[in-house]
């Protein structure tokens, strides 16, 4: 049977999911940014980010509408409740990739530096989970969130490697400090990512199997 | 008053263990392996479902998919409908209400009723509510009457409404406050069982959000089984649910996981719209 609320999560979704490529976009463009040096492209990031607030307000408005006029229960309480949760994540990312570009800009006013390898490949463990979190969402899938939530634990590793060798280069490059310290912070932002997508498979598993499995290993622990 | 037309196939023909003295204090009345026809009609399917003390259980489903002729069977009303045939066994605190030795008024005074709309007798407010503790004989003098009347008049909730009209008839008072005065009427005979069949469906949502406060204040002192079609009120009232279909108990729980997390596919379409 075709419910009035078919139509209100659909548009719940469509808007999450094209907030969801924003949010892989800018991510993008932030990098770019960076790896290339270009201080325009830093620039715009902050303008795409006020469409990812946007889209924000949007889906908070359309969901404060849902419970109040349809008062979902089950299934659809947890994907209107999904929504709102991964919405905030995804403004989360767009905040993390401006300050990416903010860095970016500043390093491309400042002589060039090499990345460490372990940054290039940390941005693209956020990459990747990223968008497989949003995949995961956008099909519902538990088995697809659950390799997300899996990858966090070497996305976290790749930070401090990123950290380590920024503080060796520091000892030897003190005169590039304030670019070295800006390489730490991008890394600090990527590993967010990786947490916020976490987050996001976190609840595409609440949708799916209305299992609530976040803090799960640490809360098992303080038992 | 005619016989009633109903032939109970009960205690003898049920598995052993449905004589199995009752284990959980909780459990104020127990169905088990209930059926009911009407006629041809069977409208209810082995069905077995507790009431618990102190809580409200929610009967939900579609139209028809035998929720009312459950609750009619826990006071024995479907006796009065010819044609009507019960088997298996409900228990009220172990005892057979189809046994031998349980007395049909005694059962009623015990297991009260409210129904969808308003029955107010054609009497005056205060004679509304002394009638049952007059017949059962739970006053033997006026001011016990007064007091049964004003208690109960209290815990529904009506009381500073009409304790300056109590001879004015019942009928003379709005929709929701005959519901409120049909509930002090049940409760009046200190019943320990409260059945309510849809008891705000003829309600504005003023009236039902007051009768939803009087089942919560309740629920402490009876146990309590209303049918609905409201879901919502389903949710906000109950401590239990359940679902029926077709003349079958789909599902049965705590109603804070029916309505987050049912197990069964058609109690999820059905609290979510997709059918009923």
């Amino acid at each position: 049977m075709s419910r009035a609320f078919d139509s209100v999560l659909e548009g719940l979704r469509g808007n999450l999911l094209r907030m969801g490529g924003r949010a892989e976009a800018i991510l993008d463009k932030s990098l770019r940014a960076l790896w290339e040096r270009d201080a325009r492209l830093a620039q715009e990031v902050a303008d795409d980010d006020v469409e990812i607030d946007r889209l924000e307000v949007a889906i908070d408005e359309a969901v404060l509408k849902a419970l109040a006029l349809q008062a979902p229960v089950a299934e659809d309480l947890r994907e209107v409740l999904a929504v709102k949760m991964i919405a905030t994540d995804l403004e989360r990312v767009g905040d993390l990739a401006r300050n990416i570009a903010k860095s970016a800009a500043r390093s491309a006013a400042n002589p060039p530096l090499p990345f460490p390898a372990a940054l290039t490949s940390l941005a693209r463990s956020a990459q990747r989970v990223l968008r497989r979190s949003l995949d995961a969402f956008s099909r519902t899938d538990a088995e697809l969130a659950r390799a997300v939530l899996a990858e966090d634990d070497a996305i976290d590793r790749a930070q401090d490697e990123v950290v380590q060798t920024m503080l060796r280069a520091l000892e030897r490059q003190p005169g590039a400090a304030s670019q070295e310290v800006d390489l730490i912070m991008v890394a600090k932002h990527l590993e967010r990512v990786g947490d916020h997508a976490t987050n996001i498979a976190e609840d595409v598993v609440l949708v799916a199997e209305a299992r609530n499995i976040k803090h799960a290993a640490k809360l098992a622990r303080s038992r | 008053m005619a016989e009633p037309s109903v032939v109970r196939e009960i205690a003898s023909e049920q598995p052993e263990e449905r004589h199995a003295p009752q284990s959980n204090p909780a459990v104020k009345m127990r169905a088990r392996g209930v059926n009911v026809y009407y006629g041809d009609n069977h409208a209810l399917q082995d069905v077995s479902l507790d009431i618990t003390r102190d809580e409200v259980t929610a009967l939900i489903g579609p139209s028809g998919c035998g929720k009312s002729t459950l609750l009619r069977c826990f006071n024995r009303m479907n006796d009065a409908i010819p044609g009507a045939r019960v088997t298996g066994e409900i228990l009220l605190d172990d005892q057979p209400i189809h046994g031998g030795d349980m007395d049909v008024e005694q059962l009623r005074a015990r297991v009260g009723m409210v129904f969808q709309k308003a029955n107010p007798f054609p009497k005056a407010i205060f004679d509304n509510v002394a009638y049952g503790p007059r017949i059962h004989g739970l006053a033997r003098k006026r001011s016990d009457l007064d007091e049964i009347v004003e208690r109960s008049l209290t815990r529904a909730g009506l009381w500073d409404e009409v304790k300056d009209r109590l001879e004015e008839p019942g009928n003379a008072l709005s929709g929701g406050q005959q519901q409120r005065l049909c509930i002090a009427r049940a409760i009046a005979v200190d019943p320990e069982v409260v059945l309510m069949d849809e008891p705000c469906s003829a309600l504005d949502p003023i009236a039902t959000a007051r009768i939803e406060e009087l089942i919560y204040e309740l629920r402490g002192q009876y146990a309590i089984a209303i049918v609905t079609h409201n879901m919502q009120q389903a949710a906000r009232v109950s401590q239990r649910t359940a679902f029926f279909h077709l003349g079958l108990l789909i599902e049965q729980g705590p109603t804070e996981e029916i309505f987050t997390n049912p197990r069964e596919q058609r109690t999820s379409d059905y609290i979510t719209g997709r059918y009923g």
